[in-house]
Parts: C-alpha cells; sequence; structure tokens
C-alpha cells in the first residue's frame, strides 16, 4: 500500500507539469489584456503600453513561461495583478468558503442521492422508483443558476426565511454561517444528488440480483436486512466513486453557486480572474484544483480497500 | 446588525454648530450610527485615485480622498481641500491656492503644501487628466505651509476643471506615500483626508470604510460632491455582488441598503417592493459607435457619415432601455443635459435622420463595395449588445455588411488598440465635466480621432479662460463632431440602482453615489 502511495505522489509531478504548461499557453495565447481592465475605460494607449512594461507582460511568451516555472519551483505562485497580493494568499482566503460549501452541498446530494438510490433500487418499477428517479432527473437537467435563484426568490425575497446571498465564517459565527449556507448547499446538492440517486440504484439493482442475495432472502431475512446489511455495502464502491467525482468538482468551484450567491470561494476567484485575465490567478486556482481532483481520486482508491477488503494494491 | 450610538461630544458639536449655520440639509431630522451595506459589482483594481479611471474606484475612493476641488450641484468646480477658489495672476500663468488648515490625514499628520505638491506630482504622470494639465504646467511648488503655486507656459481654461473631476482625480495623499509608489505602481497604502477611512478590504468579502472622527468638514451647505460632508453612518461596507438578480433579491430582503450597476427590468418590481426604491441615474452613459479612424474601411469619412444618417435611434434606445422610456432621452448633445454649461441644443444636425436614401447614395460615393465591417461588442453589458445587434439590422438594410463580433470585455479593451483588429466597436461615453475632457475627441484613444480641425478647436478651448467664446468653440466643434462623424452618437442611457426605504439623504443628481450626509432610519 505505501509504495503504490508513493508512485502515485510521484505521477502527480507530470501531471501538474502538464496541467500548468496548458494552462499557462491557454491564458496568455486567448486574447485581453488585464492592464486594459484595470486602467479602466478612459485610459489612454500609452498609459496601458506604460503599464504593462511595468508589469512585465510587453515581454515574449517563452521568457514569462520561464519566470512562471522558476516561480513554481521555488514555490512562489505569484502575485495578482488585480488583487494586489501573493495568489497563494488569494487562495487560503477562499478555501474556507468552498470547503464549508463543498462539504454541505455533498452531505445534502449524499443525504438524498443514496438512500433515493437505494429504496428506488429495493422497489424497482414501483411507484417510489419512479418518483425518486423522475426527481432525478430534474436534478440533471434544472439548471443551477435558475433553481438557485427561484430559492431566492421565494425563501428569501418572499418568505424572508433565509437571507438571499452572502457569507460568514463558521469561526466566527456559526448561526448566521449555517443560514447563509442552506440555499446554496440545497440547490447545489439537489443539482448533484441525481448521479448519486441513479448511480446508487443501478449498482443496488446489480448487487440484488447476485446469488448471496437470493440466499439471504431464502434464509428468511427482512427485505430491510438484506438491503441494508447484505446489500448496501457492496454496491458502495462505484457510489464512493462517484461521491469522490463529486467532491473534486465542488472543490474546483461550483462556480455559478458561489456567484448567485454571493460566496467569495474558488469558483467565483477563478471567474473573476479568467474575465479579468489575472494570470497568476488563473495559473494558481488552477494548478491547486488539479492537485486537489489527483489527489481526492487518490484519497477514493484509497477508501475501496477499505469498503471492500478483496482490493488489495501490493 | 445596526449599532445605535449616542453621538459622540465633537460631532454633535459640529452638527450644532453646522445646524446654527443654517446648514440644515433638509426638514428630516439625521440620525447617526449604523452600518450602510452597498453591493456593487466587483473588485475595484485598485484604491489609488491616480492609477486607474474605472468607476468602481473613483466612486469607492472619493470616500477616502479628496482633491483641492471638487465639483457642485452644477458640475462646476468649488473647493474642496484649498480653502477657497485660487488667486489668478494678471497674465493668467500664476494660480496661487490656499489649502483649508488644520485637515488631518487619517494617520494624524496634518496635511501640508508638501502633500499636495507630492500628491500632484504623482498625479500628473499617471492620471488621464493630470497628464493633460501637466503638459501647461511649468512648475508646482510649496510657497508656504499652506499655500501652493501652479504656474503655466500659457493660459490655461482647465486647471480648475481637471483639477476637480471625481474620475481619476487629483487626490492628496501623504507626502511619504505618493513619493514611496511610483506613479505606474498602485498604492497600497491608502491614507487620505476623507469623511471615511479605510477599516478593511477583504477581496471578494467587502471593504469596511469607518468615519474618520477627526474629518472637518467645510462650513458650507452639501452642495454636489463638495460642501460640508458629514459620516452620519458609522461604517459603509462595500459588498462586492456580482449577479445582478442577486442584488436586486437583496436590496428587497434589506440585506443591502444600496444596490449599484442594476437593470432596468427590475424597476417594475422595486416599485412594488415593500424595502426599497429604484433610483434613475440620468448621469451615465451616451451609447457609441467608436469608428477606427486610423486604418481601414472607417478612415472613409463618407462611410462613417453613412452609418450616421441609417441609423434610427429611437428604436434601439427603447430595445436597450428594456422598453422604458424612463431609462434613455433622445439628445444630441455630446455633453449631458445635466452639466448645464456645456449642454448645446444645436438646430440641424445630422443626427437620428434615418434617411436610407441619404446613407445609400453616401454609400456609393464612398465607394463601398460590401465589405465586412468588424464590428466588436460584448454581451458584459447586455445594453452594448443590444445597440450593437440593432444597429447591424439596420446598417444591413442600407447595403452595408456587418460583422458583428461578439467578445468578452477584457478581449475588446485589448483589441481596440490595435487599429488592425476592427473597424468599429461598442461603448458608452461617461459625462465630460468639460469639452476637453471628452474621449472621442482624443487622438490617443481608440479610435484616434486624429482629425486636424478637432484638435485645433480642442486646444484652442483648453487655453481660451472666457467662458462665452469657449461655448462658441464647443459649438462649432460640436457641429465639426457631426460633420466628421468619427464616433456615431446614439442616444442617452440612465443607469438603475436601489436605495433601501431606510436610507435617507441620497444625492441622486451625482455621477456616481456618495454616502456622506445620508442616515439610516
Amino acid at each position: 500500500m505505501t509504495s503504490y502511495l508513493v508512485r502515485r505522489l510521484f505521477a502527480l509531478l507530470p501531471v501538474m507539469a502538464v496541467v500548468v504548461t496548458i494552462v499557462f499557453f491557454i491564458i496568455h495565447l486567448i486574447p485581453g489584456d488585464p492592464v486594459s481592465v484595470m486602467l479602466g475605460p478612459d485610459a489612454t494607449i500609452a498609459q496601458i503600453d506604460e503599464t504593462r512594461r511595468a508589469l512585465g507582460l510587453d515581454r515574449p511568451i517563452h521568457e514569462q513561461l520561464a519566470k512562471f516555472y522558476a516561480r513554481i519551483l521555488r514555490g512562489d505562485l505569484g502575485r495578482s495583478y488585480f488583487l494586489d497580493r501573493p495568489v497563494t494568499t488569494a487562495l487560503w482566503e477562499r478555501a474556507e468558503p468552498t470547503i464549508v460549501l463543498t462539504l454541505f452541498a455533498l452531505f445534502v446530494a449524499v443525504a438524498i442521492g443514496v438512500p433515493s438510490g437505494i429504496v428506488a433500487a429495493a422497489y424497482p418499477g414501483s411507484m417510489w422508483d419512479r418518483i425518486l428517479m423522475l426527481g432525478a432527473l430534474l436534478g440533471v437537467c434544472i439548471p443551477g443558476f435558475w433553481l438557485s435563484l427561484n430559492f431566492i426568490y421565494l425563501f428569501a425575497v418572499r418568505l424572508g426565511w433565509l437571507p438571499a446571498a452572502g457569507y460568514a465564517s463558521f469561526f466566527t459565527d456559526p448561526v448566521a454561517a449555517f443560514r447563509y449556507m442552506v440555499l446554496p448547499a440545497v440547490s447545489l446538492g439537489f443539482n448533484q444528488s441525481a448521479l448519486i440517486a441513479r448511480i446508487s440504484r443501478s449498482c443496488m439493482l446489480e448487487v440484488l440480483q447476485q446469488d448471496y442475495i437470493r440466499t439471504a432472502r431464502a434464509k428468511g431475512l427482512s427485505q430491510r436486512t438484506v438491503v441494508y446489511v447484505h446489500a448496501f455495502r457492496n454496491a458502495l464502491v462505484p457510489v464512493v466513486a462517484v461521491i469522490g467525482i463529486t467532491m473534486a468538482i465542488l472543490i474546483g468551484g461550483a462556480v455559478v453557486t458561489e456567484i448567485v450567491f454571493n460566496i467569495p470561494g474558488l469558483g467565483r476567484l477563478i471567474i473573476s480572474a479568467i474575465l479579468r485575465r489575472d494570470y497568476p490567478v488563473v495559473q494558481g486556482v488552477v494548478l491547486v484544483t488539479a492537485a486537489t481532483y489527483v489527489l481526492i481520486n487518490l484519497l477514493v482508491d484509497m477508501v475501496y480497500a477499505f469498503i471492500d477488503p478483496r482490493i488489495r494494491y501490493d | 446588525m445596526r449599532e445605535r450610538k449616542s453621538l459622540p461630544l465633537p460631532v454633535a458639536a459640529l452638527v450644532a454648530a453646522l445646524l446654527l449655520l443654517g446648514v440644515g440639509f433638509d426638514a428630516e431630522a439625521q440620525k447617526k450610527g449604523g452600518i450602510l451595506r452597498v453591493g456593487n459589482l466587483g473588485e475595484p483594481p485598485a484604491l489609488d485615485a491616480h492609477w486607474t479611471t474605472a468607476s468602481i474606484t473613483e466612486t469607492l475612493t472619493n470616500h477616502i480622498y479628496e482633491g483641492l476641488f471638487t465639483l457642485d450641484d452644477g458640475n462646476r468646480p468649488i473647493p474642496m481641500l484649498a480653502e477657497s477658489m485660487p488667486t489668478v495672476s494678471p497674465d493668467g500663468l500664476t494660480y496661487t491656492i490656499k489649502l483649508r488648515q488644520g485637515i488631518k490625514f487619517h494617520n494624524g499628520k496634518e496635511m501640508s503644501s508638501d502633500d499636495v505638491v507630492a500628491s500632484l506630482n504623482r498625479w500628473s504622470k499617471q492620471s488621464v487628466y493630470g497628464k493633460d494639465l501637466f503638459t501647461q504646467v511649468t512648475e508646482l511648488r510649496a510657497v508656504d505651509k499652506s499655500t501652493v503655486e501652479l504656474k503655466l507656459k500659457e493660459k490655461s481654461a482647465i486647471v480648475l476643471i481637471n483639477l476637480a473631476v471625481p474620475n481619476n482625480f487629483g487626490a492628496i495623499y501623504p507626502k511619504e506615500i505618493a513619493e514611496k509608489f511610483p506613479p505606474q505602481e498602485k498604492v497600497t497604502e491608502w491614507i487620505g483626508t476623507g469623511p471615511f477611512k479605510l477599516a478593511e478590504w477583504k477581496p471578494d468579502q467587502h471593504i469596511r470604510m469607518v468615519r474618520f472622527d477627526d474629518y472637518k468638514p467645510r462650513s458650507e451647505k452639501p452642495n454636489g460632491y463638495g460642501g460640508a460632508k458629514i459620516a452620519y453612518v458609522d461604517e459603509v461596507r462595500w459588498i462586492p455582488v456580482p449577479d445582478v438578480a442577486t442584488r436586486v433579491a437583496q436590496i428587497e430582503t434589506g440585506e443591502l441598503d444600496f444596490a449599484d450597476d442594476l437593470n432596468p427590468d427590475a424597476y417594475d418590481r422595486l416599485q412594488r417592493s415593500p424595502n426599497a426604491r429604484p433610483v434613475i441615474a440620468k448621469l451615465y452613459y451616451w451609447l457609441v459607435a467608436v469608428l477606427n479612424k486610423k486604418e481601414g474601411l472607417m478612415t472613409n469619412q463618407k462611410l462613417r457619415q453613412a452609418w450616421q444618417a441609417a441609423i434610427d435611434i429611437e428604436p434601439i434606445m427603447k430595445v436597450v432601455a428594456g422598453g422604458k422610456r424612463e431609462f434613455y432621452r433622445m439628445d444630441n448633445s455630446l455633453i449631458p443635459a445635466e452639466i448645464t454649461a456645456w449642454h448645446t441644443k444645436i438646430a440641424g444636425l445630422p443626427w437620428n435622420e434615418h434617411n436610407k436614401d441619404k446613407a445609400k447614395k453616401l454609400l456609393q460615393e464612398a465607394g463601398y463595395k460590401g465589405e465586412p465591417i468588424r464590428f466588436m461588442t460584448t454581451q458584459e453589458y447586455k445594453w452594448m449588445y443590444d445597440f450593437a445587434l440593432v444597429s447591424k439590422q439596420q446598417l444591413e438594410d442600407i447595403g452595408m455588411n456587418i460583422d458583428l463580433q461578439v467578445v468578452d470585455w477584457a478581449t475588446l479593451v485589448k483589441r481596440r488598440n490595435n487599429s488592425k483588429e476592427y473597424d468599429a466597436f461598442t461603448t458608452g461615453i461617461g459625462p465630460a465635466y468639460d469639452p476637453t475632457n471628452l474621449v472621442v475627441l482624443s487622438c490617443a484613444w481608440p479610435g484616434w480621432n486624429c482629425d486636424e480641425e478637432t484638435q485645433r478647436l480642442k486646444s484652442e478651448m483648453s487655453k481660451e479662460t472666457d467662458y462665452k467664446k469657449r461655448v462658441a468653440l464647443w459649438e462649432q466643434q460640436t457641429k465639426l463632431f457631426f460633420e466628421k462623424a468619427p464616433v456615431i452618437r446614439y442616444g442617452d442611457l440612465f443607469g438603475m440602482r436601489a436605495a433601501s426605504k431606510k436610507l435617507k439623504g441620497l444625492n441622486e443628481k451625482t455621477e456616481r453615489p456618495r454616502f456622506y450626509n445620508v442616515w439610516l432610519e
């Protein structure tokens, strides 16, 4: 297991190198200019050129790439043009909102998705199956922003039960933090629950047709015991994989949710950085997201071994 | 939670003194305290007033810093940190400016002429207005602790206005800061003399500005951007809310007290809101298609005139304003009606002619053979995209081949600097407080209006100090503008904001909002 882990961690390095290089070229080759955005609509062309020179943006792209690699090797992600702070600081400031939103949304997604999948699989073809899978279909089809805006209109504007948007830290005001997090977590979690429900259902259906389940039923065990004790754990491996992928997607930035609910997380950071061509921030966020993605995948692979004792990596 | 506190003694005494002096702002009683939450659309690129022309920076920095002069209700210069209007020598070449005494910076230091000289020197090297003014300046020096002197090469009409404009303005910083940060580098120590001081800047979360207790207001009544500035609220909290629908929802729920940059389609909903009301900002933009006069098809004046003759502006403005008459105005003055000194009413200008025959004839005279005209726009500003789309339709009706290129704003503002990349682009022109500040008459701004006659008139206007003669020159310039058609002027678009019904004392006439002299009930 340990040598497998070390091998996987080393494999991370070339992946990261490819990711940062591709991102560097994409962001530098698309048209647009951070200085023209920053200096505002009335800036003269001469002013823009002077500031570009001051920031080193007039240098050839290979020179900028070399400097970028040198910085990365020193562990320095650079300094945001727009935010006047190191990229690592900007990332660190946005980590908490994104992690909190991810965990809440993941909780909602799993709480809706897994039971829905199990119940639908336990009673295939029933009315429950149809209702729950229709719910899952809606979760996939309804655009996140539409659901979010309607939640805001209903629960904040009309009913006044919850705040429309914003963020408070759990470390400073847990009650406010919870109230701010309910709507984004539910709207995001509902969207993400769809895939989990579908996968849970199909995995459960597959397991419920196995011989050992027939044996369990033949022994006279109740439906509840058969489903929850005998089938559920064996159906979990693909479900865990999907939960892992969902988590990685959420960490990478629940962009629309963060923008609509005004949560100062990584998703919102990368969108604004792309729009204003804040190259160091885009590169930094992508680097961290890619690393997180790969690490979560690794973690999921590790979890397989705990769930299913037949899986061994040595 | 909003705090309600009693007035500290110095502020209470000051308010009482102002009331005794007749500086009563209106019949309502002002209340002190509370946090005013303002939702705006994003982060400022800097809180350095000298560094950028971005409007969000203008709005924010005008609460922290002040300049020597500012604008009154009629958008004319009035003193701010200057004690009074300057003394001008008989030859018009020396301006002596007395400074207010006992003015403190947020770090406790007293402002002196050294700070003014250092700040304006920095401003002169970076700001659009500073650079413009300092082409005429030979020397700026401190005469004594509270007097500065500005010497000019030639007579100038733009000294006061350029020192008073609120955008990219001549904010006075402490000398140590003005000299520490080179002009091309953003200031990251934010110390001014304004009624609010910066308490915290957490990007994407909030910018907190708190009342500066040592602020010494002027004795005059509030007047436009100037006069007495009293910080009634304890704190202004600027919250970036990028999604416009969320800003509307938050003002309705009372999570915001003021929301900026809203779309007209929320107007009816806000009128029905029990908590908020819509605010129409008349000093906003006139819509414009800027034509590339340096290179390509649009260097042909006849082709530009054909565009100008073809368009039917009212239907375009209706679309842009979401069908609401309250949000646009059909006017052709290059400076909006709210700036009375420079608003023109000239009959017979070739504007909004929607004369297809004339346009087709001009196309023929131009020798136009249906070559694609690259017209850049963006969907990031819906009004830009809408007016470009309807214009395309109208121009294609007369036989122009419009290649509408929809790009993001960052791409548009980059590409518009390169004459090889476009023939026209959309933008909005904000109010110029003096004709010499109008970017569409600049040879250094995208579109390159380097027409000799235009530049001659502009140069004359910047030197002519007699108002009547300046007006005559301005009318000449306006006629020349519609003859040469360097850009296509559409109608005036108004902006929409929203204010909580608890927010009182707001001056709705200024181009950008200010939150001194406002209070929360």
